[in-house]
């Protein structure tokens, strides 16, 4: 089974399991502040899903170690491939 | 060591989500369980509020997306008659 095809299995089990809990079907009597809570589940879902990638991007942009010697390099990189750029007769 | 501008701008992004998450998981979870007395729920809008914004935001972001491909890829044809 391809990943796209797990993916839409798990988000289908989940949705109906949320449908059958949530959208009140006769017979299922579940406490009110439980009803509640959980039919903006989706939502939620997504806003914490979202949240969490925002800390993530957040926290690897603040550990992200700048390195010296590879910078120097490939500024070294760049102006020498500049240079013979400029000798093939490429303006800029 | 990430430049200080670097470090500031990820970790106030990580203390925003943070506070975010933890203010919309108040919202939609613990709220439903709080004796409607309670003084907390002045803090938060009414609950509707809670599924309204996201879906606009969420929509506003798509529009915004489609509108940034749109002219990127406007700006980026090449024309047939001119020799630009």
């Amino acid at each position: 089974m391809t990943k796209l095809a797990q993916w839409l299995w798990g988000l289908a089990l989940l949705g109906s399991a949320w449908a059958a809990l949530a959208l009140s079907p006769p017979g299922l009597r579940l406490p009110a502040p439980y009803r509640q809570a959980l039919l903006p589940l989706p939502v939620y879902l997504l806003v914490a899903f979202g949240c969490y990638a925002l800390a993530t991007v957040g926290y690897r942009v603040a550990t992200f170690n700048d390195c010296e010697e590879a910078a120097a390099e490939l500024r070294e990189h760049i102006n020498a491939a500049w240079e013979d750029l400029r000798r093939r007769g490429l303006r800029f | 060591q990430a430049t200080a501008t670097d470090r500031a701008v990820g970790f106030g992004l990580v203390a925003f989500s943070l506070a975010l998450f933890a203010y919309y998981t108040l919202w939609i979870v613990v709220l439903p369980f709080i004796d409607s007395a309670h003084a907390i729920h002045r803090f938060f809008l009414p609950r509707e509020y809670a599924v309204i914004i996201p879906v606009v935001a969420g929509l506003l972001l798509l529009l915004f997306i489609g509108v940034f491909i749109v002219v990127v890829t406007w700006k980026s044809r090449k024309p047939a008659k001119k020799s630009e």
